[in-house]
């Protein structure tokens, strides 16, 4: 199994490749549509290339879960994501951090979890599985 | 040329406005792969007549209507040629007949070979185009999608199809710079029209302002417009090449 440092350099080519950016772009911490400009045709890519580049299975919606919430008012409410949209989170990501998006859940930052870190976990996840 | 060394692949490609599209496109100095179902003899007599002119194009033969066939297809050309970074939809097939009395397979053939066909090719090249970020989709529409005829209510849905599918194709693949946009034709001089044009006679020019039929490589003509770079800014959007038939005057 490659090691966190490897893993996270794999990713990182991967996003060089998939996005059309430059290398100094990418840091642990940019946001994937934020920072480095994803659109919905880009996530694809990259699941595509992450598959291939670690022989992995990626189903869909487990990386990148488009619609987490299907409007359910138990998960959001006036736009914020409630405790137990949060429970909610935890369980589907286990990958992401949402240490900052706890502090003010808006919907609309739910986006902001994508990022290059995030990937960079779910991969090892996934190949210590 | 404005299209050197590109690779271009034509569905329908062995005859009427394909043929003309195939013959626009290598005079232009695209490789070009172009796809047949039926027809081996004119699609043979193409590539001849292509690399006589000093142009390159070859014929696959090919069902567009079979999903696994186009993406066997597509690997084929890639495999030989290099990435493709231009697709023209042309394939289309007419069953025309009053819808009361129209049969189901009638419909189905017209909605899986035009729409499905088209559908299935750009399935097969979407991603790999997007991945380029270059790459031009042409679809061969019809002015049928927006000024029909009795008898044809399988063709014009078929086409009007087309048309939103451009539209839509092009707002998910153009962040990736690849264009999508359709060719409207009217009354073309060819095998698939001459029932209508045996039947209408002098009424079509009539019809059309600029008093004749079109050619293939009128279409042709915009089909290379479209693929090549001056076109770089243009997506999502059907150009109607009739002779003004769509403007609905009636000469007098």
């Amino acid at each position: 199994m490659p090691s966190q440092e490897e893993i996270y350099q794999k990713v990182s080519a991967t996003l060089v490749e998939a996005l059309n950016v430059e290398q100094e772009e990418i840091s642990p911490t940019a946001t994937l549509q934020g920072d480095l400009g994803a659109e919905s045709i880009d996530f694809l890519d990259i699941v595509f290339r992450l598959e291939r580049e670690f022989a992995i299975k990626i189903p869909r919606n487990e990386l990148f879960p488009e619609s987490i919430f299907q409007g359910d008012p138990d998960f959001v409410l006036n736009g914020k994501v409630t405790q137990k949209g949060l429970d909610e989170l935890r369980e589907k990501m286990p990958f992401a951090d949402l240490s900052k998006f706890e502090q003010n859940p808006e919907l609309t930052a739910l986006s902001d979890l994508f990022t290059v870190q995030m990937i960079a976990k779910y991969i090892q996840r996934k190949l210590s599985a | 040329m404005r299209l050197k060394d590109q690779v271009a692949l034509v569905t329908g490609g062995s005859r009427g406005i394909g043929r003309g599209i195939v013959k626009a496109f290598a005079a232009e100095g695209a490789k070009v792969a172009f796809i047949y179902k039926g027809s081996q003899q004119a699609a043979e007599s193409l590539a001849v007549e292509i690399s006589a002119a000093g142009g390159l194009a070859k014929a696959w033969q090919g069902d567009v209507a079979n999903h696994d066939e186009a993406m066997k297809i597509v690997e084929l050309v890639e495999a030989e040629w290099g990435s493709i970074q231009i697709l023209v939809n042309n394939a289309g097939v007419i069953r025309d007949g009053l819808f009361v009395a129209m049969k189901p397979e009638e419909w189905n053939v017209v909605l899986q070979t035009n729409l499905g066909g088209t559908f299935n090719f750009c399935h097969a090249l979407a991603m790999k185009l997007a991945r380029q970020r270059k790459g031009r989709i042409i679809n061969i529409s019809s002015v049928a999608a927006e000024h029909t005829n009795p008898g044809q209510t399988n063709y014009a849905a078929s086409k009007g199809a087309i048309n939103s599918f451009t539209r839509a194709l092009a707002v998910e693949l153009a962040g990736r710079g690849v264009t999508v946009n359709a060719i409207a034709p009217g009354f073309i001089e060819t095998d698939m029209s001459e029932n209508v044009r045996n039947k209408a006679g002098d009424l079509i020019k009539k019809m059309i302002p600029l008093k004749r039929l079109g050619q293939p490589n009128d279409i042709a003509k915009a089909a290379v417009f479209l693929a090549s770079a001056d076109a770089a800014y243009i997506t999502g959007q059907v150009i109607t090449v009739d002779g003004g038939l769509s403007l609905g005057a009636v000469a007098v």
